[in-house]
């Protein structure tokens, strides 16, 4: 949804206001970082100071909701709960939000539409909506207790380690995750032919896009930063044993 | 209509020894010299590429990136140059290799190779399924294992496999869910061949 050429790289001290009238899915970004709107006319800078949040994470975060590309930055361990936080928030967008408008959406397609490929597509949906939800699940019930666990451990906060549990291995999931969503999007546009009077696939494809644009980010977030941070904090734990 | 190949080699030397290599035959490429993974990020927001060379200590510590830049960039070749002792896992990474001791004609005929399969690529994008990526179609979405598909036609499995590269390619789907709809959609089986 994000038209690549408008691309603009955001800096500290620019107003948070402008940067949303430039691209309004910021605001979903805030509400991820429990940031409430009512910016006034706030810097990036100041509100990152008031809300306590590492300067550095949201800059990236917010190019990464501009299009911009995923730049290395050795973070500090402290931003790990920030992180942690900002994605359970996301799951509960996905989860609570987005997912069930899309399934509401293709339930309402097949109401009027009452073919076997749209039942097929129900179908389809209800499948991944469970693949999805035990996914999300997954990681908020075990790796990001486990992140914080390890996290309050090196920070001495609490010296035993719950789960002997490694992050390396569950990010398998992630690309079918996306690839799903890319088949439902080709079938809409493409294949399915629709009586549609109420414009229920524009609708159902704008919460598409809005959900993989968010989910993306959500990856580029967990695979490029926090998964990283997490290695670098179970070797130093190792280190220290 | 000439090429982009991205040079990903710190060493002047290696550089421009692959550079007077291709000039050789009238290939019509155009080159990129970049020094990081990011630098090949940035290209990409302003040039298509065809192919990157690279020198797998670049992305020894950066496979993660490495890895999603690939995933972005789905039309390019990754050719690792090789001149000294790699991991097998890095090595793995890239669709092919160059390595030190190929002779100027080995380069010469993998990068031609690339290069004009991507025409035929693009080519193959607009058309419909053959009869034989139907057959295959057909069976894949009843629940037919490749095995299966592969001793009911009297093809290898090897050979399904490519049909259902074939398959995804040409309609964008992946899953045997959506593919099933997309056979539904035109009349390539009937949900009570679902059923049975």
């Amino acid at each position: 949804m994000i038209n690549h050429s408008n691309y603009k790289y955001i800096t500290s001290d620019m107003k948070m206001s402008d940067v949303i009238f430039d691209n309004p899915y910021f605001i979903l970004m805030l509400e991820h970082f429990e940031i409430e709107l009512t910016l006034q006319e706030k810097t990036i800078k100041q509100i990152c100071n008031e809300k306590k949040i590492d300067i550095d994470l949201l800059l990236t975060f917010a190019n990464l909701y501009n299009g911009g590309q995923f730049k290395e930055i050795n973070y500090s361990f402290d931003i790990v709960p920030t992180i942690v936080n900002y994605l359970q928030k996301s799951h509960d967008y996905y989860l609570k939000e987005k997912l069930p408008k899309i399934q509401f959406y293709i339930q309402e397609l097949y109401k009027i539409n009452e073919k076997s490929e749209i039942f097929l597509l129900e179908k389809f949906f209800s499948e991944y909506l469970n693949e999805i939800t035990e996914h999300l699940n997954f990681e908020s019930n075990v790796v990001y207790p486990y992140v914080i666990n390890l996290f309050n451990m090196i920070s001495n906060k609490n010296n035993s380690l719950k789960e002997n549990f490694s992050v390396i291995n569950y990010k398998e999931h992630h690309n079918d995750i996306e690839d799903k969503l890319a088949d439902f999007k080709n079938l809409l546009i493409k294949y399915l032919s629709l009586n549609d009077e109420q414009n229920i696939r524009r609708k159902l494809l704008f919460n598409l896009f809005e959900l993989e644009f968010d989910l993306n980010i959500h990856t580029m977030i967990e695979d490029s930063i926090l998964i990283p941070i997490v290695e670098r904090m179970e070797q130093s734990k190792e280190n220290s044993l | 209509m000439s090429k982009n190949i991205v040079i990903a080699e710190p060493s002047q030397i290696i550089y421009e020894g692959i550079i007077n290599i291709l000039k050789i035959e009238s290939l019509n490429i155009n080159f990129y010299k970049v020094d990081s993974l990011t630098e090949i990020q940035e290209l990409s927001l302003h040039h298509s590429f065809n192919i990157v060379l690279i020198n797998p200590a670049l992305i020894n510590n950066q496979i993660k990136i490495y890895k999603a830049i690939n995933k972005e960039l789905s039309n390019v070749q990754w050719l690792g140059i090789i001149y000294s002792y790699f991991d097998k896992e890095i090595v793995s990474l890239f669709d092919d290799v160059i390595t030190i001791n190929d002779s100027s004609d080995i380069i010469i005929n993998k990068i031609k190779k690339i290069l004009n399969s991507d025409q035929n690529q693009d080519k193959e994008q607009f058309e419909a399924l053959t009869e034989r990526e139907t057959e295959v179609l057909k069976l894949l979405v009843t629940g037919k294992a490749n095995k299966e598909i592969a001793d009911t036609l009297y093809i290898s499995t090897h050979t399904v496999i490519s049909h259902r590269k074939n398959i995804t390619k040409k309609t964008g789907i992946k899953s045997v869910s959506g593919l099933t709809i997309y056979a539904v959609v035109n009349h390539i089986i009937t949900i009570d061949n679902l059923k049975e």
